[in-house]
């Protein structure tokens, strides 16, 4: 394997295990490696560094992301999330994670609350993450 | 020779071949095709759990096609997928189009755009044709006749006087529970809705809802939006097959036409056969041109050589509005929101008399993470809204009519390519008043949430070479004659005089067929 396959084979399975909270599976991580090799996503040599660094040293990929996307200050680490939700979403095993199959109106609303108040977390530690490793 | 060349097999080639079947007629296409295997089998919708399969080849593809939005963000969430991405295959290569202002789209797929459509087919009304050199009264037993042979299912409801009379109207498709709520809630409110200039209905699609003539009765199993020809949505190869099978015309794909020429007593198509790259004359006595409206274009303008002229252009500038139910938030999902549109709404501002129309749809058709990075949280955050709030959302997709200005048009270059210019008007009126009007029946919405796709994203394309009834040079007759030629006709959009916020396919088929019976007469 290249060092670039294995630096990719690293990637999703970082990303994974932080998103999903499980080990990927074998096919995942094949598919996010080809896609990454096939597709033409913005990349250069600084933000593939970066990218590096946040698998490397675990930082929270998705915290760093959002503050990216905010600012758009760089789209690669976005596309390579992107990638990964489209792969895993049309996997049977992760149907739950995307589409509500049992009603809860309270469930959800608490959900969508907490998903909102994580969200200004995950800004204020992936603004001071960036700024820490000095991801741009 | 043949009598009549028709080039393309969209939904004007197709009714224009009908028209003239029997004849020495023959269709030359590009013709890109669908996959041979269109899909995994399975019972139940897509989003059956215990059945549901690993989709990845379909929804994704073996070369990750589905993932060209990730770095293209104009795609056609519709068209990027595997199985439907033949649709708009190879255009840029082979009928190139740079838009200024403007993103074009086109097809060379056999059936044409309409492989991806969303079904929709409405009437024009008196209204509409007010700027055609054709009255409703000539067009209607054309209409009766399209309807007939596709088959329209909707209701006799308060669109009626917008969309015409159907007279063998099939039931409509079921509503999903969100839809039907909107409607609950026009219904109890209608005066005022009315008053406010809103109507809301039954969408009028070319859904079979019963089986007939050999095609099933539709089913949502939530794939529409990813596989194309399930037999109970209308598309025209349906129609040129059942010409081909029955020896009423020929078909010849692979072709790419290029040009005409009038030779005064026959005309030359120009065609590269896209196998052997060669340059092939096909003479006939008469032309149809059904390229879609951008290919008619070119063909036109390359026929003359002219890479001055400026032609005028049409499109329907549109915007999406998202709208939330909260009764709904956290439903589970529901399998009738079938991705086809699941009501209309016309919006008539009570100043102008501006008419906007829009489609209401359902947002099981999109993955999620077609949506994720569209919503401005942590991604994880926006995987979350999306889960609970998809079953309480519905989309309206609102059209505006197509402004005439000089500033809009399309000119052919000397490489070969089109280019349009295109300057979007401004939209946010209609959208604010549907908020306004919708907050009664309990659906919410913020302008800021109106998203405001570039022009050229309708895919309704038109008035190019429209008719008048006095035509000039790059007009059209009232029986679709290109002006200076006795025996070239333009039967698709590009004949359109003007483009009212309406669905334009069911017209371009009845009218495609009104000029091709008008021509059999001399062809015959």
């Amino acid at each position: 394997m290249c060092d670039r396959e294995t630096l990719l084979t690293e990637e999703a399975v970082y990303m994974h295990k932080l998103f999903f909270g499980a080990t990927a599976p074998v096919e995942v991580v094949r598919q996010y490696v080809a896609a990454n090799l096939r597709c033409p996503l913005a990349a250069d040599g600084s933000e593939s560094g970066a990218i590096h660094k946040i698998v490397t040293r675990e930082l929270d990929a998705e915290a760093i992301e959002f503050v990216l996307r905010c600012r758009r200050q760089s789209r690669t680490l976005t596309q390579k999330v992107h990638i990964l939700f489209y792969l895993v979403e049309v996997r049977t095993h992760y149907s739950s994670w995307f589409v509500s199959t049992a009603p809860g109106r309270w469930r959800a609303l608490a959900a969508v609350a907490w998903a909102l108040l994580r969200s200004s977390w995950k800004y204020a530690k992936g603004s001071y993450l960036v700024w820490r490793h000095r991801l741009v | 020779m043949f009598d009549a060349i028709i080039v393309g097999s969209g939904p004007a080639g197709v009714f224009a071949a009908r028209a003239l079947r029997g004849l020495h007629v023959v269709v030359v296409d590009v013709g890109f095709k669908p996959p041979d295997s269109l899909a995994p089998s399975m019972e139940g919708s897509a989003w059956d759990s215990p059945l549901k399969t690993d989709l990845h080849d379909f929804l994704i593809g073996p070369n990750f096609e589905g993932l060209r939005n990730i770095w293209e963000p104009d795609v056609n969430l519709k068209l990027k997928s595997p199985l439907m991405s033949f649709v708009v295959k190879d255009w840029e290569r082979l009928a190139p189009v740079q838009g200024h202002g403007f993103c074009p789209m086109v097809s060379l797929a056999k059936g044409g755009l309409a492989n991806a459509w969303g079904a929709g087919v409405y009437r024009f009304s008196s209204e509409d044709l007010a700027e055609f050199p054709v009255a409703l009264a000539e067009l209607q037993p054309f209409y009766d006749q399209v309807s007939d042979h596709i088959g329209v299912s909707g209701a006799e409801d308060d669109l009626a006087v917008e969309f015409g009379l159907e007279s063998h109207l099939l039931p409509p498709v079921r509503l999903s529970r969100l839809s039907s709520a909107l409607l609950a809630a026009y219904e109890r409110r209608r005066d005022k809705m009315r008053r406010a200039g809103v109507k809301v209905g039954f969408a009028r699609l070319a859904v079979l809802t019963e089986p007939r003539g050999g095609r099933g009765a539709y089913s949502s199993d939530n794939l529409d939006f990813y596989r194309p020809h399930n037999p109970a949505i209308y598309h025209p190869s349906i129609t040129l097959d059942e010409l081909i099978d029955k020896g009423e015309v020929q078909y010849e794909p692979g072709r790419l036409v290029l040009c005409y020429e009038d030779r005064g007593s026959h005309v030359e198509v120009v065609a590269r056969n896209l196998r052997s790259g060669l340059l092939e004359r096909l003479p006939a006595r008469s032309v149809f041109i059904a390229a879609g409206t951008l290919n008619t274009t070119r063909i036109v303008l390359e026929s003359h050589g002219d890479y001055e002229s400026r032609l005028p252009i049409l499109d329907n500038p549109m915007s999406c509005v998202p709208f939330f139910h909260p009764s709904d938030i956290g439903g589970s999902l529901d399998g009738c929101n079938s991705s086809l549109a699941q009501l209309n709404v016309v919006y008539r501002d009570n100043d102008s008399g501006q008419r906007c129309q829009g489609s209401v749809f359902g947002t099981t058709g999109p993955l999620r993470s077609d949506v994720l990075f569209r919503l401005p949280f942590a991604v994880s955050s926006n995987r979350t809204l999306a889960k609970h709030l998809a079953p309480a959302m519905a989309l309206v997709m609102l059209f505006y009519p197509a402004p005439t200005s000089s500033e809009n048009h399309v000119r052919l270059n000397t490489q070969g390519a089109l280019e349009i210019h295109y300057q979007a008007p401004r939209r946010g009126h209609a959208e604010r008043s549907l908020i306004r009007a919708f907050r009664k029946l309990g659906f919410f919405s913020a302008s800021w949430m109106c998203q405001y796709p570039p022009m050229g994203s309708s895919l309704h394309y038109a008035g190019t070479l429209p008719m008048r009834q006095v035509p000039g040079r790059y007009q059209t007759d009232r029986m679709g004659r290109l002006f200076g030629s006795s025996r070239v006709y333009v039967v698709d959009g590009a004949c359109f005089s003007t483009l009212p916020a309406k669905n334009l396919t069911m017209t371009i088929m009845a009218n495609a067929m009104r000029i091709a019976t008008g021509a059999r007469s001399q062809l015959s």
